[in-house]
């Protein structure tokens, strides 16, 4: 019963720390090389990892899509698809597709000049799946050893966090002043049941008793 | 604009679920810390009286309002994220 509810508790928090891991904003450090629109097809189940930029785009079983092409300071690839997030989850309201675009394009760079822009993502790049984090905005920075700090990431998973305990706490408050007496209760009387059953029991037995031959 | 609208709605009845939940929980802490006071100090008199008195206090209070931020603050992320995300 312990392995059930630990499985339970695991998966619970696994599924909520795999959300936040993809929806929560990201910064790499890259130098933009390229970018490019590829038609896309999007009707198996990988729909999920891709955006729903307009109302038409639900029913659309291809459509194109815009990708930024990015070389971070290791010399590791990284390509972005570029999409509006409109009203559609994760909430970032992302409507200015074409803008960071252009954006993108004004930043290119070769190895010899490098312009360095540190690009806020979601989601994840998996190869095998076909899927690409979605880029949301780009800032120029000085160089590739910038320390950024994630402050939205701070103060959004304190706040998250402090929810979450605070409604626990209450719960457990809740749990211990009404439930637990009320379990105990039930408990009692079941308790005082069997003894009454048991005294019963001890009475019919003297009874018979009485009928033995001594 | 369909995809806004459903955010709306969705948004909407979440607001209003918390919006009870808080407003409920909130009373009755209040009414829980006024029968607390009541018992600790000893008073004479009606104590249902008492608690009912300080409930009506409670109800015309300005923190009794801040609860109508759950319908505020979500609208104002919203546009702040909006503006920070587009135009900054």
């Amino acid at each position: 019963m312990a392995y059930v509810k630990w499985a339970f508790i695991i998966i619970f928090w696994g599924t909520i720390a795999v959300v936040l891991q993809y929806s929560l904003p990201q910064r790499d450090i890259v130098r933009i090389v390229n970018t490019y629109e590829e038609r896309q097809d999007l009707n198996d189940w990988t729909r999920i990892f891709w955006s729903e930029p307009d109302d038409q785009s639900t029913s659309l079983s291809n459509r194109d899509v815009q990708f930024i092409q990015a070389v971070r300071a290791n010399g590791k690839p990284i390509v972005y698809r570029n999409e509006d997030t409109s009203w559609g989850w994760p909430l970032y309201f992302k409507f200015d597709t074409a803008n960071l675009y252009t954006e993108a394009n004004d930043a290119i760079s070769d190895k010899d000049d490098p312009d360095w822009v540190a690009v806020t993502h979601y989601g994840w790049r998996n190869e095998f799946m076909s899927i690409f984090p979605n880029a949301v905005s780009l800032k120029h920075v000085d160089g590739p050893d910038v320390r950024l700090i994630p402050w939205f990431n701070i103060i959004f998973l304190t706040v998250f966090f402090a929810i979450i305990w605070a409604i626990w706490v209450r719960w457990r408050r809740f749990r211990q002043r009404r439930i637990d007496p009320m379990l105990d209760g039930v408990e009692d009387s079941l308790y005082a049941a069997g003894d009454a059953i048991e005294e019963r029991q001890k009475g019919f037995r003297r009874w018979l008793d009485s009928w033995k031959t001594k | 604009m369909f995809g806004a609208m459903r955010l709306f709605l969705v948004l909407l009845v979440l607001q209003t679920i918390a919006y009870f939940a808080l407003s409920l929980y909130s009373r009755g802490v209040r009414r829980r810390k006024l029968e607390t006071w009541w018992d600790e100090k000893g008073k004479q008199g009606n104590k249902e009286a008492f608690v009912e008195r300080g409930l009506h206090v409670y109800d015309n209070s300005f923190r009794r309002k801040l609860i109508l931020a759950v319908y505020i603050v979500p609208w104002v992320a919203i546009g702040a994220l909006i503006y920070i995300v587009n135009y900054m």
